[in-house]
Parts: structure tokens; sequence; C-alpha cells
């Protein structure tokens, strides 16, 4: 197989909502080259692993194991219509899975794995889904594809565009996020000079701030689209409900903490904790993420993804963590009263798959 | 002193312990992350309470408006700034203090 | 000087009770002596972090002391004051972690 490594692709897959058009492009790039050389092409599907095999969450592995049957199925697919129904077979595909004896957190990390698994294939080429960020997409990290390509891979980006969307001049923001960002900011601004609606200047001031912060801030201040009201109200509601329980686990954490601190042997027990949290966009995770820091003995060191890196004080937080109460609670905030409970794999599973829907 | 007024020294008080708690910590832990623990739960319960006292004193006015903006915004920074602060120590390499043995059996062989 | 601040920020009729105010002062006392503690574990590291962590915990104290003063003295104005600050505070905690980790610790 090595020989014919030359011409061989490797997909490194992920959930995105590209995927599906990334699959598709890797499958015409390989039937291309595949018709030119007349030589059979081999298209790995690579899945880096975010769990090591000796505490792997059964949900994890079976949403992994579904997500390259999904994608074999969707490139079987698409080499059927690339094909006619008895030409001689031009591309094989093959699926793996990688990294699941070693950690891997940063983008280089899973470049590391992906490298791994193409020197032992001799896979020269990668096509890379330009929306699957492996190890997050921190400004701070260099990207994936600059890792992949420093390890001297040709690597393809696959010409797959998000919707886009109208937008403002002068701004890459479209009018509904402008409007939403104006009024949140114009309100802001007259609640804290004392709500003088009446008063021409503060008006004034106030749409010339709020047009200023606008036209320079939504587009860090409105991520994608405009939020849907009816979701955000039932959201703040239970958000509202999630409170009190919050205040109450903080005040726990703040007496334990505080006996900690103030003992005079300092009774603690630091160490590391990490584990996969079943929540899933950037607010869920950000919320889960402050309630673990505010929650007694444990505070979040990295997030990457669903991937939390949790510092655990005293000795009793560990066990509370992985207990999952915390975890469920910001579930039952963000996705309904019916994802507060997921208890088997299956429903696990399900869950994910809405939510990236 | 009015009884909203002792209702409000007492959270003040109750704040000032825990400020107090926050800064026995920092000065007290070893380590980094432990002392981010002290930085992010005492800090931010301290603060809050103070502040939650004396906007009960205010009533409902722009004052007392501000001191719950000030309130929540400290509610929902004070962890994230630990966190990027944790973060950023990781990224450095800064390890933990105590577990080193448990922690380098974990990370196996890069 | 004083009316002037009052009447630019409209302070509400709301008067505290004189011990209620030297209460307010006394805790705003302690915070500032937080804040002087914590600067033994800003001088004293080790690591760059730990500094940010100490500092970052200065900044809160110094929002709370203002708005601690602020209410007790019945100076209204000064919560802009501590809002701002409550704000820059968290600005700079992440800028320099951020800057930390990007060109390797500045401090």
């Amino acid at each position: 197989m090595a020989a014919e490594g030359e011409q061989d692709v490797l997909v490194p897959v992920g959930e995105s909502e590209t995927l599906r058009r990334s699959v598709t492009y890797a499958v015409e790039r390989a039937h291309e080259s595949a018709t030119e050389t007349g030589t059979l092409v081999t298209v790995h599907f690579v899945l880096p692993a975010r769990w090591r095999t000796v505490q792997a969450d059964p949900a994890d592995v079976e949403a992994a194991t579904s997500l390259l049957d999904r994608v074999l199925a969707w490139a079987r697919e698409d080499i059927d219509e690339l094909t006619a129904e008895d030409a001689p077979q031009t591309v094989v595909f093959e699926s793996a899975t990688v990294g699941t004896n070693e950690y891997v957190f940063s983008p280089g990390d899973f470049a590391d794995v992906i490298a791994g698994y193409a020197a032992t294939n001799g896979v020269r080429r990668i096509v890379v889904d330009p929306s699957f960020r492996p190890g997050g997409s921190a400004p701070i990290l260099r990207s994936f594809e600059t890792e992949l390509a420093d390890r001297g891979f040709d690597v393809l980006e696959a010409p797959v565009t998000r919707r886009t969307r109208r937008s403002l001049p002068f701004t890459d923001i479209g009018l509904p996020e402008f409007f939403v960002v104006f009024s949140a900011s114009f309100l802001f601004y007259l609640a804290l000079g004392g709500w003088h609606v009446t008063d021409p200047y503060e008006l004034l001031t106030g749409v010339a701030t709020a047009g200023v912060v606008t036209v320079t801030l939504a587009s860090v201040a409105l991520k994608g689209d405009v939020p849907n009201l009816r979701v955000v109200g039932y959201t703040v509601g239970r958000l509202a409900a999630y409170t009190p329980i919050l205040l109450w686990e903080i005040a726990k954490a703040n007496v334990s903490l505080a006996y900690v601190v103030l003992h005079p042997r300092l009774p603690i027990d630091p160490r590391m904790v990490e584990f996969d949290a079943a929540v899933w966009g950037d607010l869920p995770v950000t919320t889960l993420a402050n309630s673990i820091t505010l929650t007694p003995g444990t505070v979040t060191v990295d997030v990457s993804r669903r991937h939390f890196l949790v510092h655990a004080l005293i000795p009793d937080a560990e066990t509370d963590l992985l207990g999952g109460k915390l975890e469920r609670l910001v579930r039952f905030v963000f996705y309904g009263r019916e994802s507060a409970r997921i208890a088997s794999p299956r429903e696990r599973l399900d869950d994910q798959q809405e939510g990236d829907s | 002193m009015t009884p909203i007024e002792i209702l409000a020294t007492v959270f003040v008080v109750v704040g000032t312990f825990f400020g107090f708690v926050a800064t026995v910590g920092i000065v007290r832990l070893p380590g980094l992350y432990a002392r981010l623990h002290a930085a992010s739960k005492s800090d931010t319960l301290g603060s809050v309470l103070s502040l939650a006292g004396i906007a009960l004193v205010l009533g409902v006015t722009t004052e007392s408006l501000k001191l719950v903006f000030l309130l929540v915004f400290l509610f929902v920074t004070s962890p994230t700034a630990a966190h990027a602060i944790a973060r950023a120590a990781k990224e450095e390499g800064i390890e933990p203090i105590g577990e080193d043995a448990r922690l380098g059996d974990e990370e196996g062989e890069p | 000087m004083t009316s002037v601040l009052l009447a630019a920020s409209g302070g509400p009729e709301v008067t505290v009770s004189e011990t209620f105010s030297l209460i307010l002062l006394a805790a705003a006392a302690a915070f500032t002596l937080f804040a002087v503690v914590l600067l033994y574990r800003v001088v004293q590291g080790p690591t760059t972090q730990d500094r940010i962590v100490a500092i970052n915990v200065v900044g809160t104290n110094t929002v709370i002391v203002i708005a601690l003063v602020s209410v007790a003295l019945g100076e209204y104005g000064y919560l802009d004051v501590a809002l701002v600050y409550g704000l820059l505070n968290f600005v700079m905690s992440i800028a320099v972690s951020k800057i930390t980790v990007e060109w390797g610790g500045v401090l």
C-alpha cells in the first residue's frame, strides 16, 4: 500500500457543520487522481479520539463509531455518483480512530497523532475540513492546518463555505445583528445614566455611543446568528431557576474553602482531574466552566471543546465533579428538562446530534 | 440603624470575612492553582456579598442598578479571569504542586 | 465641589445612618488592608501568573472599596468609577494572561 501511497488522501474527521461537503471534496479529489494515474487510491478517514482506551466513556466511543460509519456511507454515496455502475473500482475507503493512547489537547497534539497515522500508512496528502477545529481555535495557538503543513504534508483545505450573510458597509455584520447590539448598548447607556429618556442630550449621546460601540464591536459581541427570542426566553427562565442552586453550591464551596484555608495544617489534596462533559456550544460550556470554578474545591484550568481539565483542591471535590450534578443542571438550563437526565449512552448520542444541528 | 441597614451590615461583614479568606488563601496556599481557588471563589463571594449589602440599602435606584451591574459583572468575570490565568499557566507549563508523580504517570510518553 | 458631583450623578435621596456609614468605612479599611497584604504575593511571585492572580484580587478589592466609600460618604458619582474599574480589571487579567503566553512572560 505504501508504494501506491503517493495518491492516497487522509481526511481528519470530527463533528462539524461542513463535514458532509468536505467528504465529497476529498472523494472527488481522490477519484480525479485515480482516473489520471490509473491506480487504486485509498481515502483514509481518521478520527482523532478525545478519550483514552483505559478510561473510555462508552458514549464517546459509540459516537465516534457512528460518525465514522456515517462518513463512510457518505463517501460511498459520493463515489457511486461519480462512477458508472460497472466501472472498475478507483477509490477504496478506510476508517480509523487514532490518539486513544495519549492525551491530545492542542491543535499540535492532534496534528501529531494524524501525522503518526499518515506516516504508518504512507499518506502524503491531507484534506482538511475548515470547520473542524480539533484542540480548539484559540487565537493563541497555531491552527491545525499550519501544524499539519509544518509536518511536511500537502494540506488541502476543502473549499466549503459557511452560509454567507449580507452585511452592512464597513462592518461584517448584518442588519438584525446591528439592531440587536445597538438597542442593547443604547438601553444600557440610558440605564446607567439614570433613565432620563426625555432628555435630548442623553438620547443624542446615547445614540452616538451605541453607534460607535455597534460598528466597532458587534462582530465580537454576537457570534453567529441573531438568537431566537423564544429560546433565549426559556433559557433565561431556566437560568433563573439554576441561580439559587448555584448560589447554594457557592456558599458550600466557600465555607469548605474557608475551613481549609484557615485550618492551621492546610488539609489540601491538590490534583488535576480530566473529563469530557456532555454539553455543547460556547455558552453552555462557558457556564459549566464558570460553575465548576465557583463550586466546591474545583477550578477549571483548560477547556478544549468538551474536554475539561479541572484542578481539584479538596479530596471530595473529585467525586462530586465526576458525579456530574452540575453538568446535568447546565444541560437543564440550556437544552430543557429532557436532556437534564442523560442516562444511557444512547440518549447521550441522540442529544449530541441534536446539539450539533 | 434601620432593619435594612442591619441586614446590610451582616452582608458586608460576611463579605469582608470572605475577602479575608481570599487574602489568607492567596498568601498561604502552596502553588498557583491552589491560590486560584482562593482568588476565584472566596474573592467572588466576598465582593458580591459586600456589593449586595450596600445595594440593599440604596433600594430601587439608578445607583443600586449600577451596583447590581457591577455585582453580576464581577460574578461572571472573576471565574473567567481565573480560568484565563490558569490556562495561561498551563500553556506555560507550570505544573501543579503535589500529585506530581500521579500526573506524570497519566501524561504518558509523548 | 461635592454638591456639583452629586448633582451630576443625580444621587438618590437615601442617606445612611452614621453607624452604618462607619461600618462601611471599616469594611473599606479592611479591604484596603487585604490589598496591602496581597502585595506580598505580587512581590514574591514566584510565577507571573501568581502575580496576576494577586493583582486581580487587589483590583477587585479596589472596586469594592470605591463602592463602599461611595455609599458611606453619599458620593454616588464614585459608583461609575467603580464600574469602569471593574471592567478594566477584567480586561487587564485577560490581556496579561494572553501576553504572557504569546510573548513568554513580560513581568
